[in-house]
């Protein structure tokens, strides 16, 4: 059932008419979207148990609240099967963390995007992709999924590019960035097992990206040179700070990486030891701030922190990896994080379940 | 054909302005800096501008330690008891 309240736009019975009047409401993300007809949006909302004007997030600055039902309507007008809807509302509530900090990623000029990244058995029960062409087009569940958390970042809290979205040069992430975690092969536990979910609960794990970085090493045969050259990846002067960042490692890196008995922990210590620039090299490129250095050399300091070291995070925690991708291929990926610092720290949600924390 | 309308005007509150000052002579300023490089000294020679001109004083500094999510509750509370105005800014 929807919102009994919800506005209705009547608009005659032509398909590709009702295509240019959402481009002239100014509701789409440049592309055609499907119109969100009622009959569709209450098949979506038949996928939510909660009444639809249940909220799911507010946005701190302005109180603009997306209800259960203003998510159902831009799920549809981003293509979403109703299947896809619970991911997609974890996704906001995951989103919803004060720590998250949704606002700032999507209004400051860094330009990140959200990324979903979708860990468990759901993801293959709704067709997502975690395999060739991972980031790339051609799922409807990976495209449409992340197309409809920019069609509510825009429609619902109104983040509109240039009023409140300052984005710089803003990245291709901000038309949709969802993928699944590849479980088919992988030799570590899943996000979800590790984020503590119990088992047959799928999770999706939202994280503030400023972009993508291709790390290609077809020569490497060891974790130390595969990880190196991703520590590099990392360690660039255009990206390293405080923050977290996601490493998605192809299955060919993994079986090099894990072959070699590394567990998960062994590759984040690597990396965020490696992911590191002097501050001699800092500050001859005016990135280095004394406030940031003492945050992360401070008396709590990570035992791997080096002195005369700025490395990439505050702990080998802060670095999220996995696997995902096409079986061919020496290419990986890393992601960083918006903000040069802990403007924003990546969340997750179960999908489809409440947890009860006791 | 029946379109159901994507945006919102559900609010969780009402924004509201604060009630305009009486005067600015002799008021006690502060400064809220939200931690970007610069900030501090722009805000600073904007309130020094006001004390120039209004006789104002700059009483404290605030700071977020997070530019892009807003100030603590507990330091604007301290603000609000302890100067007249802040001066603040977005940017980077």
């Amino acid at each position: 059932m929807a919102l009994a309240s919800a506005r209705v736009h009547e608009v005659p019975d032509d398909l590709l008419a009702a295509i240019d009047y959402c481009y002239e409401q100014g509701w789409t993300d440049g592309l055609p979207v499907i119109p969100p007809a009622v009959e569709r949006v209450h098949a979506m909302l038949a996928h939510e148990g909660r009444a639809p004007e249940t909220v799911i997030a507010t946005h701190p600055a302005t109180g603009l609240e997306l209800s259960v039902h203003a998510a159902a309507v831009n799920a549809v007008m981003a293509g979403c099967l109703p299947q896809y809807f619970p991911v997609l509302v974890a996704a906001f509530e995951a989103m919803n963390h004060a720590d998250f900090n949704f606002h700032g990623s999507t209004a400051s000029t860094g330009g990140s995007a959200p990324l979903l990244i979708v860990s468990g058995a759901y993801a293959e029960e709704i067709g997502m992709n975690a395999d060739v062409n991972l980031f790339g087009p051609g799922n409807r569940a990976n495209a449409t999924i992340g197309r409809a958390v920019r069609l509510i970042l825009r429609n619902v809290f109104q983040m509109i590019p240039g009023i409140s979205d300052k984005s710089t040069q803003g990245n291709p992430g901000k038309y949709s960035f969802c993928v699944a975690e590849r479980a088919r092969g992988n030799p570590w536990p899943l996000l979800c097992e590790a984020q503590g979910y119990p088992r047959g609960v799928s999770s999706v794990t939202v994280f503030a990206g400023g972009g993508f970085c291709n790390v290609e090493n077809h020569g490497g045969n060891t974790p130390e040179q595969v990880l190196g050259s991703v520590a590099d990846a990392m360690a660039n002067y255009g990206c390293i700070s405080l923050g977290q960042s996601v490493v998605m490692l192809s299955p060919e890196h993994m079986r090099i990486v894990a072959g070699a008995g590394w567990r998960r922990e062994d590759a984040q210590a690597f990396l965020f030891s490696n992911a590191k620039r002097s501050v001699d090299g800092m500050k001859r490129v005016g990135k280095h701030r004394d406030s940031e250095y003492e945050k992360q050399h401070d008396g709590g300091a990570h035992v791997l922190v080096e002195a005369g070291q700025f490395h990439r995070g505050l702990t080998p925690d802060d670095i999220l990896i996995t696997m995902g991708g096409g079986d061919a291929g020496g290419h990986s990926c890393f992601i960083p994080s918006w903000s040069r610092g802990r403007g924003s720290i990546m969340q997750h949600k179960p999908i489809g379940v409440c947890i009860d924390p006791n | 054909m029946r379109l159901y309308d994507p945006t919102t005007s559900r609010r969780q509150r009402r924004l509201s302005r604060a009630p305009a000052l009486a005067g600015l002579q002799g008021k006690s300023i502060g400064i809220l800096e939200n931690g970007k490089l610069n900030a501090e000294a722009m805000l600073r020679e904007i309130g020094l501008l006001f004390q120039e001109r209004h006789g104002c004083t700059i009483r404290a500094v605030y700071s977020k330690s997070n530019a892009s999510a807003p100030a603590p509750a507990e330091t604007l509370a301290r603000a609000a008891r302890e100067v007249d105005f802040l001066i603040t800014g977005l940017g980077d």
